[in-house]
């Protein structure tokens, strides 16, 4: 059936014909993701087996570099904002590019570095190795195993890894802040909830859930759709890494202009 | 089967914790922004509300008691205000209060501001309109700014023009700069302003002291002053001298008279005055009386010797060596 399609002769060009191709295999895998979801048996053990993989094993990681974001972020706006005398203004500009973007994307981006690519590679080598093949034949559903349990892992842990991260960039914030410009953990607090509304944080789950299924899904898809061996799994991980991160940004973009939109109404 | 249990356990206690985080923060959130308190809606009219929006602070006394709720758009142009306010600060907020927009700090977020209000006017309830002041207009400020900043420009430009010239030596006070003969001069003339001041307070001193003795009783100015008999002496004096000066005027005339008649070479004087001819003749006359006092003389030193007359001045030399002895 491939050969026959192989054969064919292009409606456009092959390289397009193979995108248009890639995109239709993505909409049927998330089509098939959706429909898998809901239809038992439901896979809990292993839902939270991948939670604690990718939740918990991830926090250290994305905790320390949310703190460093806090610090770092805070320590570059400090001249930019002392040449108008308002340091004082140290907590809300935090508060605001934390919650409303650095919080989900910093998370977003490690875990699609650390989660995406550990779930394109071993979804990859389980494919090369045939053992989800040799699942399909012991009555398992592959799809519903490995891929449904990883998209909802990724889709539910990313926003509860979000919290965490804003909360420790906030932290690392306030002990720059506390350390130059002398201010208590009530006040700066006060601040950074004084800056933000509920569309800021309603906005910033919602974006961490788009993003956790994302990496998710990329990540699921291109191990599934892995091949030539062990350099097809490198390959599979390496590309849902890259296509994590870049649809992460397309997404980040698009979330903006509708927060922005209805931010105006 | 222990070990999938831990690590459920480790999983719901992450997710609690991620979960507990999201909820202080709305909780937190709502709190500071008054979400979750009772409140009580009141409204102002404005005629422009200055790019204000929903959300923004109602602040009272410096204390945010509330939010923006709703801008609508009233009668012709004007803009209504909706607000929400705390219901626990309701007592404080009068029905006379006034409310204004103004902003938080220089050039931050837009706010309300409930003040004034008396405690003769009930607290408002819910639904009152309160009574809104328009703040001041940025852009009419910054018209009047820019009147004053041109008046700046040209008195900077006049200052400009006036120290180039004054650096330059032009004119008076220039020249009082850079000339330094002129300063020199200047020098001396406060030297000598300075030197004069200290004569002149002398000189007052002297006067002051002056006075003091003109003051003192018995002096003959302080009589003329104050002594009314010695003004009435003087009065009579005065009506003397005037007499006097009337009879000096009447003598002049007279002598005015006289001296014409002198000048007039018809009577005697004048023409013993101003005839050359009668001068002539009179000179003539007094050679001719010179010439015969002479012989008189000489004949009367011959009589001296000439008898009987010898004897009579013999006699009187011997009573005149008499008299001399």
């Amino acid at each position: 059936m491939t050969e026959k399609a192989e054969d064919r002769k292009p409606l456009l060009s092959k390289k397009i014909d193979k995108f248009f191709t890639g995109l239709a295999n993505a909409w049927n895998f998330v089509r098939r993701f959706f429909k898998e979801v809901f239809i038992p048996p439901y896979e809990f053990k292993e839902v939270v087996h991948q939670c604690y993989r990718i939740g918990v094993e991830s926090l250290p990681l994305i905790a320390l570099t949310g703190f460093i974001v806090g610090i770092v972020f805070t320590n570059q706006s400090r001249p930019s904002l002392s040449e108008f005398g308002a340091t004082s203004w140290l907590p809300s500009l935090i508060s605001i590019a934390v919650v409303r973007a650095m919080g989900p994307l910093v998370t977003a981006l490690i875990a699609a570095g650390k989660v995406g690519s550990s779930i394109g590679a071993e979804i990859g080598s389980m494919k090369v190795t045939e053992q989800i093949d040799a699942m399909e034949v012991s009555a398992t559903n592959p799809f519903k195993f490995l891929v449904v349990t990883r998209v909802l892992a990724t889709t539910f842990m990313i926003p509860v890894l979000v919290m965490f991260t804003d909360f420790v960039a906030l932290m690392g914030s306030f002990l720059s802040v506390n350390a130059n410009e002398s201010v208590s953990l009530t006040t700066f607090f006060v601040q950074v909830f004084e800056a933000i509304s509920f569309l800021d944080i309603i906005s910033s789950v919602l974006k961490a859930l788009l993003f956790g299924f994302t990496i998710g899904i990329v990540g699921c898809y291109k191990g599934y759709n892995s091949s030539k061996g062990t350099e097809g799994v490198g390959r599979a991980a390496n590309a849902a890494v890259v296509m994590a991160m870049f649809l992460i940004f397309i997404e980040e973009l698009l979330v903006l202009q509708i927060v922005n939109a209805i931010r105006m109404m | 089967m222990r070990g999938e249990n831990k690590r459920s356990v480790i999983v719901g206690i992450f997710v609690f914790v991620g979960i507990a985080i999201l909820v202080a923060g709305i909780l937190t959130l709502g709190g500071q922004q008054k979400k979750f308190v009772k409140a009580i809606h009141l409204k102002a009219v404005f005629d422009d509300i200055g790019g204000l929006q929903t959300g923004n602070n109602v602040w009272f006394s410096g204390v945010k008691i509330g939010t923006v709720r709703k801008i609508n758009f009233y009668g012709d142009s004007q803009v209504e205000i909706e607000m929400n306010v705390e219901e626990k600060v309701v007592d404080f907020i009068r029905k006379d209060s006034k409310a204004t927009i103004s902003s938080d700090g220089l050039i931050g977020n837009k706010i309300i501001v409930i003040y004034g209000g008396t405690t003769v006017a009930p607290p408002v309830e819910d639904g009152d309109r309160l009574e809104s002041v328009m703040p001041l207009d940025t852009d009419q400020m910054m018209e009047t700014l820019q009147v004053n900043n041109e008046n700046l420009v040209e008195i900077t430009g006049n200052l400009k023009n006036l120290t180039s010239k004054l650096a330059e030596g032009e004119g008076m006070v220039g020249a009082a700069l850079t000339d330094s003969l002129l300063a020199e001069s200047f020098r001396a003339i406060v030297r000598n302003l300075d030197q004069a001041s200290i004569n002149s307070n002398r000189m007052i001193n002297e006067l002051n002291s002056f006075t003091s003795k003109l003051n003192q009783k018995g002096n003959l100015f302080n009589d003329l002053v104050t002594d009314t008999t010695m003004a009435t002496d003087l009065r009579q004096s005065m009506e003397s001298l005037k007499e006097a000066a009337a009879n000096s005027e009447e003598m002049t005339q007279k002598l005015s008279a006289i001296t014409d008649k002198f000048n007039d070479s018809s009577n005697s004087m004048g023409m013993l005055l101003n005839d050359p001819e009668f001068a002539e003749t009179l000179k003539s006359t007094m050679e001719n009386a010179d010439s015969a006092t002479y012989n008189l003389n000489r004949g009367m030193e011959a009589l001296e010797y000439t008898w009987p007359f010898n004897k009579g001045f013999k006699r009187k030399k011997k009573a005149e060596e008499k008299v001399n002895n």
